[in-house]
């Protein structure tokens, strides 16, 4: 956590989760340019997104990030000015090195050492590119050195007055201003350029730019890294001064800068009077190849409105800072400490456990339901329930960063495998609880992964069966029945069975002559230790993976399942909970004890007659439910309440619905209530009891467990799921 | 007699340095300077100054100081700066 006895840290702590947000523009900005957007603003966003990490980079003096990004930047620059057409080679340079900018940020914030050997490497790269066009500018035809956009006004030695006084000779529209600028040493060191700023402020409107050499001494007596020019540009624009402030404010600090209406000009001064100088009227838009005839056929260049991606760096941890939604409304977003939002999540539950206390005793002292204390309190719990909504939608975040970090690991992945493999994304927006997508991002990678190097065949074997060279795998999210659904499918070979089956028996996983639904052979691959790949790639194929994906998506109260179809495909399914710091859950009693299951695995409560229940062998019970049987477990016994017995005629069963499609029922002693619990988590020095989730505070300041009853049931061990499996098939 | 030099593709704050002193030892010799600026891809404004005071130094002892080959990134990365390949060959208005 941020030291908040040290503004300087809190403001660099801002910058970085300012950084999150600008690698996400540039993410979506080389997306859409990878897709083939036309839209000159698309350059534009990716282009601000390295500029503004530089110049936050340079204020806190970071100068490998400074380094790499300005490179970066300058071929960005290029391709926005149209001198360099960027292929998808070239674009998939550009995302290399955007995840490597994400490195790098990554690695300054956490003080981590430099990859600065994979700078260079993608610098070179990316600058092999702009070796292109240079090769193709000095062409003799297109040494055309200056055009009609640039015309050269030389005055004469010693005529201090002679351009600030043009202006206003000329009679200057209201529209215009003067701003003058000398650079500092330290803003070379931040990696700033004043050709960068004056670029900037042409793209505003028509500049002219002057600069100063009074100040340059001999060559003899120069300190090679002293600036000694300043420049004057004068811009005839309607923009108004923050904008022109804006141009600066990564150079703040590290310039004289005064901006003036030209009538003030001759007032206020805080640079010297402008001694011998070159003055270049820049037209705007900026024509590069500036040919007599280019300036009658500009390329409008949309002005830069850097406000939109290079929001000024907060100040505080809470800062309001506007954000420019896609179809150009602005959406006002407050940034909080997440430390903040905990609090006040801890604070909700505790409401919530102090209105269920307030409810039993109300209950217990015998008040009328349709007493007003009673009507009052009906309100108090509806209120409740939407202040818990309303605090959860604040930690709720898109998976969007989440996907993003995906279709890093699919190029990264498909590089290393040699499969051209395209990631489609769908349904970003969709927003979980922050805790879940931080810990959602391991096991997608590995899915991911999977899917990349299992899932899609080589291109020779797509071409084979008749399928275009290029892999498809789908990520998507959405909102199903109060869940989240994550799904990730390609379209690959889909999973051969009869060689997951022998592979499983080979291994000893499954017995040799026990039938199997496709379903369950499909759920084999969950197994520890099961591994189909013949051969060990980098990237998969140890053995571990799809037992510890299943294992994180758990313990996250969350469900897989899968989905595959031979030669067309497979599709992994993840369902979560909203959220982890609430659980709706029945309330139940086993042998005097009070417990928690999770309400949206218990499919329908039974009361269990005398017919209803067969052994197997002793202890081994099955239950029948319309026409079919399931396991029986006696949670009392599972948990070490009570003894095993043998007749469970009048008990009460709850009707379980695990990952895998399968059913289970739990003998319980009885139902309290069905309710939203909160869920506090179990500290680390407990001893880890399976089936143990986590644990809640009830209405009348119990603490009850929650139960985890797919856990439970795994805990029972192969044998049972092999019963499991057989009467699955009755 | 002509003093040729050729500048290295990045005229950025670190090259300045060692711009100035090769631009100091061609002063020490006789004859026009002529600088083949084809390599260079970025301008930068420190090393800019240092090619300005060069220029006036070499009209100073009487010599000739010449920009050639300048790419159009270049060119316009000067005009940026209020400069053609001109106006910084003579080092001055």
């Amino acid at each position: 956590m941020t030291d908040h006895n040290d503004p300087m840290a809190e403001i660099k702590a801002s910058f970085f989760i300012e950084c999150e947000e600008l690698l996400e523009s540039l993410q979506d900005g080389l997306q859409e340019m990878d897709e083939g957007s036309e839209d000159p603003e698309t350059i534009n966003v990716v282009f601000r997104a390295v500029h503004s990490i530089k110049g936050g980079a340079g204020a806190f003096g970071l100068e490998e990030l400074v380094r790499f990004a300005h490179r970066y930047e300058t071929v960005l620059d290029e391709v926005r000015a149209h001198r360099l057409e960027a292929d998808s080679e070239a674009h998939k340079l550009f995302f290399a090195a955007a995840d490597h900018l994400s490195d790098l940020v990554r690695a300054s914030r956490d003080d981590l050492p430099m990859p600065v050997a994979e700078s260079d490497r993608l610098l070179t790269s990316l600058e092999a590119l702009l070796g292109d066009v240079s090769d193709e500018e000095v062409r003799p035809e297109d040494f055309e050195p200056l055009g009609v956009s640039l015309t050269l006004d030389l005055p004469d030695l010693g005529d201090l007055s002679d351009v600030e006084e043009a202006p206003e000779a000329e009679e200057p529209p209201a529209d215009s201003w003067i701003v003058r600028f000398k650079p500092e040493a330290e803003l070379f060191d931040t990696g700033n350029e004043p050709q960068m700023l004056i670029r900037n402020l042409c793209a505003l409107g028509e500049a002219t730019v002057t600069c100063d050499l009074t100040d340059l001494p001999p060559l003899e007596s120069l300190a090679p890294e002293t600036p000694y020019l300043s420049w004057t540009i004068t811009l005839q624009s309607t923009c108004d001064e923050a904008e022109i402030r804006e141009v600066f404010e990564f150079v703040d600090g590290l310039c004289e800068l005064s901006i003036q209406r030209p009538g003030a000009a001759l007032e206020s001064e805080s640079l010297p009077p402008l001694g011998p100088s070159v003055t270049a009227e820049i037209a705007r838009p900026p024509e590069p190849t500036a040919a007599p005839t280019a300036a009658t056929d500009p390329a409008p260049e949309p002005p830069e409105p850097a406000a939109a991606a290079a929001p000024p760096f907060p100040d505080d941890t809470a800062e309001a800072a506007p954000r420019k939604s896609k179809d150009g409304g602005a959406k006002s977003v407050v940034r909080v400490d997440l430390e903040r939002i905990e609090r006040l999540v801890n604070l909700v539950g505790e409401l919530v456990i102090n209105q269920a206390m307030l409810s039993q005793s109300l209950g217990e002292a015998g008040l009328s339901p349709h007493s007003d204390a009673m009507n009052g309190l009906e309100e108090f719990q509806r209120l409740t329930r939407d202040i818990q909504d309303s605090v959860m939608m604040i930690r709720a975040q898109p998976v969007k960063s989440l996907f993003q970090r995906m279709s890093r690991i699919v190029r990264e992945s498909s590089a290393a495998v040699k499969k051209d493999v395209r990631l489609i994304t769908e349904g970003e927006s969709t927003e979980v609880d922050k805790t879940v997508i931080e810990r959602l991002a391991d096991p997608l990678t590995h899915m991911i992964r999977n899917s990349v190097d299992h899932g899609l065949e080589s291109p020779e074997d797509r071409g084979k069966a008749g399928k275009p060279p290029q892999g498809t795998v789908h990520l998507t999210a959405a909102h199903r029945s109060g869940r989240v659904v994550i799904e990730v499918s390609d379209d690959g070979g889909g999973i051969d069975r009869k060689k997951v089956h022998q592979v499983a028996i080979t291994k000893g996983l499954v017995p040799p002559d026990l039938p199997l639904s496709d379903n369950e052979i499909d759920n084999l691959l969950f197994l520890p230790g099961f591994s189909t790949a013949s051969q060990v790639s980098s990237l998969s194929g140890r053995g571990v993976g799809m037992d510890v994906v299943k294992t994180s998506i758990q313990s996250l109260g969350g469900r897989i399942s899968i989905h595959s179809e031979r030669g067309r495909g497979t599709t992994f399914s993840i369902s979560l909970p909203l959220t982890l710091a609430v659980l709706d859950g029945m309330v139940v009693n086993v042998a005097g004890e009070t417990l928690v299951l999770p309400l949206n695995v218990v499919v329908e409560t039974l009361s269990l007659g005398p017919e209803d229940v067969q052994m197997l062998r002793p202890g081994a019970f099955v239950v029948r439910v319309r026409g079919g049987f399931v396991p029986l477990y006696d949670l009392g016994v599972m948990l070490g309440y009570r003894p095993a017995r043998d007749r469970h005629e009048g008990a009460i069963v709850l009707l379980i619905s695990l990952d895998d499609g399968s059913r289970a029922a739990l003998v319980i002693d009885a139902i309290h209530d069905q309710r939203q619990v909160v869920i506090k988590g179990l500290d680390d020095s407990f001893y880890r009891a399976p089936g143990i989730a986590a644990a809640t505070i009830l209405g009348d300041g119990q603490i009850a467990l929650i139960l985890d009853p797919a856990d439970i049931i795994a805990a029972e061990g192969p044998l049972r799921g092999a019963e499991l499996a057989l009467t699955q098939g009755v | 007699m002509t003093v040729n030099m050729t500048l290295p593709a990045r005229l950025d704050v670190a090259a300045a340095g060692q711009l100035a002193e090769d631009l100091r030892s061609r002063l020490s010799d006789t004859g026009d300077i002529v600088i083949d600026a084809g390599p260079v891809a970025h301008l930068g404004a420190l090393c800019l100054q240092v090619l300005l005071a060069a220029a006036t130094s070499a009209h100073a002892a009487g010599r000739g100081f010449r920009l050639i080959q300048m790419s159009d990134r270049v060119l316009e990365q000067a005009r940026y700066m209020g400069f053609t390949p001109e106006t910084i060959a003579e080092g001055k208005p």
